[in-house]
């Protein structure tokens, strides 16, 4: 794969000088084989200490119930099950990213699939903890796992959308740790060998055996591209099935068949601006700005305004169709999103996910690092937001008017989101303390071909049409990593 | 083929060797060491340090660890000597008396769990209010006295009798007046023994005291009919009624029976008769009663004995000197249109009024004597005997104290520090008697204040009787040991005045058999199963109205002017009972604090009910706190937005504020008792007063907080006329899908539904105390409703809607728009779980927690919840409880189970439930279980009424039908049949089990 040349109108994927096999190794490797840096510790206290605020938040509801949250006898879900489909949303870029991608030979997901593929796991380990903690007694939640037991057998309710939702998490969680896993095997192999005493052993058992042979590398592109196809349609069942534990249901507002797609092109958005928010600080801390270039971070808020975009019209849609279907019930849910109490929310929201994305067509903004930062943020609001009003709202006011009631989280809402922002970066920071936050052996595949660097060669070789030459030089201006270099270029 | 294999153990076996053959007569093949270890060396040998340290740090630690698990003390006592009748799990059921109403005490194992209407109860037929109820709570609840005290230490009953008799020498010597206060007592022992006591101390006088008082009731009958009682009202055979502020299927005088008789003219038997009664309602607040009636208006209290003198005069009675009701065109009109009707419904309307004064209620004798209603809808013949109290006595008692002429005081059943409109003035009266005594269960308000407390049964502990109206005798039995040292205050009674019968039983047997049963011919053994004798009613008489009217004319236009006489932010305050504390005596049961009232669906407080127009005219908002004042009272109490308040008015409930009530019920609320006016010798419940804002808010408990239906036909109404043009009016069958995801499944038994008639149900709320009783359920206090976490598994649901005109407006957004208010209609909507065929709760749960019966039944299997709460999510009724916290074990939720008395009320028929599972209306599944049990030990077939549910079984107005849909015979089959039946949310096809039939209102179109 590396042997050939790429276009050169491709833009590069790896940039800087004299980057060498071996550059890459030191580059990426720099956090985990020294002492971290004053940004880290500051990170990473403020990170556990809201870890410290979720176990303190999550503890107190299994000690005096979930009743310490705000919930009532009309809101049965609110924080929590927002909290927990904003991760599982969130997580569904890093399989995107890991999966289809690799599928569609896209190689610039090379360098930031694997801090995607953790951020995944990460993000799915927060979704899961909210589904047990907002059970009312958590010590049964293996009751949702169909077991054999001694009750008679007694087994789970095939019919219910929670037992679905159950499989289609723990099939994602195990496939993506796996798939992260295997992924990770050249690259820990690459730290053994640089490492000594402890650590290379701890590395060497890490690493499964890896040896570098021939046949090794075979059966590792071939497992990888298996559980690329394993993982493909997890993309679309998994949000799918997340979407259904409200469509199946008879409240207005949740009852509506758009919820499938319309779900997974929301978690898409979420997740593409999580892995925006993580990888421009990562990306700056641990200088990785020749591995995560601008071309990565423009592809990325493209997808971000395709999905955002897709979302929009989802909204619209729901709206007309209310409107459309002469339901009462739907079309007060509906008016009641728009104008009700709740009406903050839902304009909240409309800002975020449909209008502000917008402002990626403008191309200084989205190859603005600052920008894009904000944007992925204002964009992770706003998607919170989606699932706040989809659940509060259409609960809040639904059948019988007698029943209606307002929804005020109490401080354990609160601390447990907060404290699972807190865990989620606990764990990102201690992966990029131990593990190569960018896939370094995927890396180098591209070293040879995808480089800046091989681009210049084939331009210094003069084996290209000028004209597409002059093109490639001209879409280098956006890149932050190439410096003034333009008049190097054009001297070739 | 028998096997004649051999496996041998080893070769020695095989080979059998000498050595092997002696070692196999032993057990063990190689001998074991225990000698070694037994013998002294073994004992004596000195334990290696390390395996000291070892043995010593594994003991201590196994044993720390058992420690740590608290094993709890389980107190039982084995039916060893099992008393007779009683058999485990089977309840045995005794006759008693709550109130006047014979009812009948479920127990268990020797503890009443639960009181029943008796269906032999005259005034009752089997049903029972809020009240009745709760009161079963009340004899475990832990905030009464353990026992008598004297001088603040606790006592033995030998020393206060002791005491008690020397102290009455003493009085009796010194010649000083003994008085005995108590509210009504009709009970004939209970007088027989205060008469007893009277003629040992002939200084005696008792004097009857109602908190709540119907003196001015009593006093016009006096002056215009020389009888000094109250009537019997007869409303099932009024085809029209007309009412001034009296709540009569709420609070007043007896509630309960005249609900039955005023839905027995507008149930569903009465509209297959094609006929409905009419009801009328003039009133200030937002009354139950208000809230059934067909038409409505708001009244001031200063208007009430104009609007009745103007409806005297229109009917054509002799008037000299009346007043235009000048600032209410729309009551005068109505006063015209009722004239109109009564007169074209002479002999069988009626018109009642809720006030206090004498001059009203003469001119309201006047009315219904032009009317015919005496003899037909008001018997005095036959009156009643509920209640009996003299205002004017309990003052002259107070200006006795203060003169210093009582020596001697008992309280029985009456807590005048508390309800008194002048509660010092009282107090620093009494504290001018030497000795005063008080039968109160607990230290109350009154009782605090007494040297003696001799803490009297509770009705389930003692025997005693009732003889609530004429001619009707109701016994009180015990069913249980006293939970506490109480004893019965008769008892006292008999043993200071020196009574050869100091056994209250025997007492009441000797008085009963003279009397009652004399004259019946009934045995005390027939009584106290039955538990109630009633005598041939006197035939009701006509009595004619000659009075002339002239001062009472005088009266009421100077009282009306004093009410109105308005100043800066006046207002007039009107003082009522609300359905669920009434006069405050029962504040301390929480089943009762946790009740929704009625209308307002407020819990755990008072509040100043004020129209909301006027609100916004005073600048008040909801969540404001207001203070209002008379110049001798001021409470800060939160505002409620009433729709159909009169304005320029605010009712304030009575029965809260109490400081000495117990754990659930001191300081809940504010006290209005000192707002009642003593005028010509009787309490009026209004009075002038002034409002302002105060400063702060406060957020009252409410179970709804929004009011109207917002255009859904989830309630269905129609009007009597078009009823009678098509009796399907207003159903508006809406368009059921019939495409189906689930199959259609066999339900050969029994398919258990229930149909409810929204124009029988008052929307009272017995329903769901008696429910409360039944299964168990929770007490979460008012800071988890305020978060909207009520466990009721049925709940009654009201609904406002606003009539423009001929519109019925029932959306929030356009009520706010309009300008007069005025115009309110209510519907009450009981709404229980609908144990839907196509339940949407059963097929979300993951772990098959709640699934369906072969009966149609929604069942919950508690131990199977994991609590994910989607099935509350998904249910469009959300009638679905989640148990938030562990109620039953909970510091934080003090109210109610939290300690071992009040949990021996639980019915152990029904699990409590833990925390963290999901709960809802089971349709009594263990009454329907016992049902089919006790047919089954009979050889017999399930009837229809075999098995009743405990909402329907209370159900004073049989609202609810429940039964088999599978048996077209069963009275629910026949009334979902009706063509007024109509299901909520049909549309979405979840196939409901519980039928509604349309509310109708017999309007007339002006």
């Amino acid at each position: 794969m590396s042997s050939h040349h790429e276009s050169i109108l491709r833009e590069p994927l790896v940039t800087g000088e004299n980057i060498t096999y071996s550059k890459v190794t030191e580059d990426i490797l720099v956090p985990v084989e020294n002492k971290p840096n004053k940004a880290w510790w500051i990170g990473f206290i403020v990170s556990a200490m809201g870890a410290g605020l979720w176990i303190f938040s999550v503890s107190w509801t299994f000690w005096f119930g979930v009743g310490e949250w705000g919930l009532n006898k009309t809101v049965g879900w609110a924080w929590d099950i927002t909290g927990f489909v904003w991760w599982v949303g969130i997580g569904h870029a890093g399989t995107l990213i890991s999966a289809v991608l690799l599928l569609f030979r896209q190689n610039w997901r090379n360098s930031i699939n694997r801090s995607a593929e953790a951020m995944t796991i990460f993000a799915v380990i927060c979704a899961a903890s909210y589904i047990i903690s907002h059970m009312g007694r958590p010590w049964l939640f293996h009751w949702a796992l169909p077991l054999p037991n001694q009750y008679g057998s007694l087994w789970v309710n095939f019919n219910s959308p929670l037992v679905w939702d159950v499989f289609a998490i723990s099939t994602y969680f195990s496939v993506s740790l796996v798939f992260w896993y295997t992924g990770l095997l050249p690259d820990i192999a690459t730290i053994r060998d640089r490492a000594i005493g402890t650590r290379r052993r701890i590395y060497s058992i890490l690493s499964f055996g890896w040896n570098g042979s021939v046949k090794t590398w075979q059966r590792f592109e071939l497992v990888s591209l298996i559980l690329a196809g394993v993982s493909t349609p997890l993309v679309l069942s998994v949000h799918t099935i997340v979407s259904m534990d409200f469509a199946t249901s008879v409240i207005p507002g949740w009852h509506t068949t758009i919820f499938p797609p319309y779900f997974v092109a929301g978690a898409i958005f979420s997740g593409f601006a999580m892995v925006q928010t993580l990888l421009l600080v990562t990306r700056k801390v641990m200088n990785f700005e020749n591995y995560i270039t601008m071309f990565h971070i423009e592809s990325m808020n493209k997808i971000i305004i395709l999905t955002g975009s897709i979302v929009g019209v989802a909204y619209l849609t729901e709206l007309f169709i209310a409107w459309y279907s002469g339901v009462e019930y739907e079309q007060y849910a509906f008016l009641n999103r728009v104008s009700g109490p709740y009406w903050w929310a839902y304009w909240i929201m409309m800002t975020c996910n449909v209008i502000s994305p917008q402002l990626f067509w403008f191309k200084k903004v989205r190859t603005s690092i600052a920008l894009s930062w904000l944007l992925s943020i204002v964009v992770n609001i706003g998607m919170w937001f989606e699932r706040f009003v989809i659940i509060v709202t259409s609960l809040h006011r639904d059948y019988l008017p007698s029943s209606w009631v307002m929804f005020y989280p109490s401080w354990v809402d609160v601390g447990i989101f907060i404290g699972s922002i807190g865990l989620f970066f606990t764990l990102f920071l201690l992966f990029l303390r131990v593990l190569p936050a960018i896939a370094m052996a995927e890396v180098k595949l591209l070293l040879k071909s995808s480089s800046d660097q091989a681009k210049q060669k084939l331009i210094a070789e003069k084996s290209v049409d000028k004209g597409q030459a002059e093109y490639y030089i001209e879409s280098l201006e956006k890149y932050d990593s190439i410096s003034p270099k333009v008049a190097e270029y054009e001297k070739v | 083929m028998e096997s004649n294999k051999k496996y041998w153990k080893g070769l020695e076996e095989l080979q059998n060797t000498k050595d092997f053959a002696e070692k196999s007569k032993n057990e063990f093949a190689e001998p074991l060491p225990m000698e070694e270890v037994l013998n002294e060396a073994g004992l004596s040998t000195v334990a290696p340090r390390r395996d000291f340290l070892k043995a010593l740090g594994f003991g201590l630690g196994a044993v720390t660890l058992a420690a740590c698990q608290k094993v709890p003390v389980h107190k039982s006592i084995p039916y060893l000597v099992k008393p007779e009748e009683i058999v485990p799990g089977i309840p045995n059921y005794y006759t008693s008396t709550f109130n006047g109403h014979s009812v009948l005490v479920k127990t268990r194992e020797g503890r009443p769990i639960k009181i029943e209407g008796n269906p032999d109860c005259m005034l009752s037929k089997g049903s029972l209010d809020a009240k009745g109820q709760a009161s079963v709570l009340d004899l475990y609840d832990v905030s009464k006295l353990k026992g008598p005290v004297l001088n603040d230490a606790d006592a033995t009953w030998e020393n206060i009798d002791k005491f008690l008799k020397q102290e009455l020498l003493q009085v009796k010597t010194g010649g000083k007046k003994i008085r005995i206060v108590s509210s009504t007592v009709n009970s004939p022992s209970t007088k027989a023994a205060i008469a007893d006591f009277t003629a040992q101390y002939p200084n005696t006088k008792h004097v009857q005291v109602d908190a709540v008082s119907y003196t001015g009731m009593i006093k016009a009958n006096e002056n215009s009919f020389g009888k000094a009682v109250l009537p019997r009202y007869r409303f099932d055979k009024a085809d029209l009624i007309v009412s001034f502020g009296a709540d009569f299927l709420g609070t007043w005088i007896s509630p309960l029976e005249f609900s039955r008789q005023y839905v027995s003219k507008r149930n569903n038997t009465a509209l297959e008769g094609k006929k409905m009664s009419r009801h009328i309602q003039f009133e200030t607040g937002m009354s139950l009663t208000g809230s059934n009636a067909d038409a409505r208006l708001p009244l001031k209290p200063s208007e009430e004995g104009i609007a009745l003198l103007n409806l005297y005069a229109a009917l054509g009675g002799v008037l000299s000197g009346s007043k235009p009701l000048a600032n209410n065109p729309n009551a005068e009109k109505a006063i015209a249109l009722a004239a109109k009707e009564l007169s074209a419904a002479k002999g069988a309307s009626l018109v009642v009024s809720g006030s206090n004064d004498v001059s009203i209620q003469i001119v309201v004798n006047a009315i219904n004597a032009l009317l015919g209603s005496y003899g037909t809808t008001i018997d005095l013949d036959n009156p009643s005997y509920q209640f009996a109290g003299n205002d004017a006595e309990f003052v002259e008692f107070v200006n006795e104290m203060n003169r210093g002429e009582v020596d001697a005081v008992f309280f029985l059943n009456s807590n005048p520090a508390y309800e008194f409109n002048d509660a010092k003035a009282f107090t620093d009266a009494l504290s001018k008697v030497k000795l005063r005594v008080s039968f109160a269960d607990r230290k109350d308000e009154t009782a605090s204040l007494c040297q003696v407390i001799a803490p009297n049964h509770h009705y389930l502990e003692s025997w005693g009787d009732s003889n609530p109206v004429e001619g009707y005798y109701t016994i009180i039995q015990p069913a249980i040991n006293p939970v506490y040292n109480s004893r019965n205050a008769e008892q006292g009674l008999l043993i200071w005045s020196e009574n050869p019968v100091t056994d209250y039983y025997q007492y009441i047997q000797n008085n009963w058999s003279k009397s009652v049963l004399a004259q019946s011919g009934t045995t005390w053994k027939e009584l106290l199963q039955k538990g109630s004798v009633t005598l041939p009613a006197k035939s009701a008489g006509v009595y004619s109205f000659s009075r002339e009217l002239n001062s009472v004319v005088q009266t009421i236009i100077a009282e009306s002017n004093s009410l109105a006489k308005g100043g800066e932010n006046g207002i007039e305050l009107h003082i009522y009972q609300n359905v669920a504390i009434g006069d405050g005596k029962a504040a301390n049961n929480p089943w009762l604090q946790e009740l929704p009232d009625p209308v307002s669906k407020v819990t755990w407080d008072n509040y100043a009910a004020i129209n909301p127009k006027f609100a916004e005219k005073l600048g008040i908002a909801e969540l404001d706190l207001v203070e209002i004042k008379t110049d001798k009272y001021s409470v800060t109490l939160p505002v409620l937005l009433q729709p159909g308040q009169a304005t320029g008015t605010v009712s304030v409930a009575l029965g809260y504020g109490r400081v000495k009530a117990g754990k659930a019920g001191s300081e809940v609320g504010k006290n209005a008792y000192p707002f009642l006016r003593l005028v010509n010798a009787t309490l009026q419940i209004s009075t002038s007063a002034s409002i302002s804002k105060a400063s702060g808010t406060y957020q009252l408990a409410q179970t709804q907080t929004h009011h109207t239906i917002e255009g859904r036909n989830i309630v269905r109404e129609t009007t009597l006329k078009n009823f009678l043009k098509d009796p399907t009016a207003g159903t508006g069958h809406a368009h059921v899908n019939k495409y189906d995801l689930w199959n259609e499944y066999e339900q050969p038994g029994h398919n258990w539904v229930m149909a409810i008639d929204l124009n029988a149900c008052t929307g009272c709320g017995a329903c769901i105390v008696a429910c409360n009783a039944e299964n168990n359920i929770p007490v979460v206090g008012r800071d988890e409703v305020r978060r909207r976490r009520e466990m009721h598994w049925i709940r009654i649901d009201r609904y406002y809607s606003i009539n423009d005109g001929d519109n019925r407006i029932t959306k929030e957004e356009e009520i706010d728009k309009l300008e007069n208010l005025d115009n309110v209609s209510v519907v009450h909507q009981p709404m229980m779980c609908q144990h839907c065929d196509h339940a949407p709760c059963e097929t979300v749960c993951p772990v098959l927690a709640t699934v369906h019966s072969s009966e149609g039944l929604n069942q919950m299997a508690y131990n199977r919840c994991i609590g994910t709460r989607y099935c509350a999510n998904n249910c469009p009724y959300k009638v679905r409880r989640f148990n938030w916290f562990n109620y039953w074990n909970d510091s934080r939720f003090d109210n109610y189970m939290n300690n071992e008395y009040t949990q021996l009320v639980l019915n152990p028929d029904v699990t409590t439930r833990s925390r963290g599972v999901m709960e809802k209306c089971s349709m009594c599944v263990q009454r329907i279980q016992a049902g089919k049990l006790a047919a089954k030990l009979d050889k017999r077939k399930l009837k229809d009424g075999d098995i009743k549910v405990a909402c329907q079984q209370t159900c004073p107005t049989n609202a609810i039908i429940f039964g088999d849909g599978n048996d077209p015979e069963s009275e629910v089959s026949k009334a979902l049949k009706s063509e007024r039946t109509y299901y909520v949310l049909e549309e979405i096809n979840v196939k409901p089990g519980v039928g509604y039939q349309t509310k109708v209102r017999n309007t007339v179109e002006v």
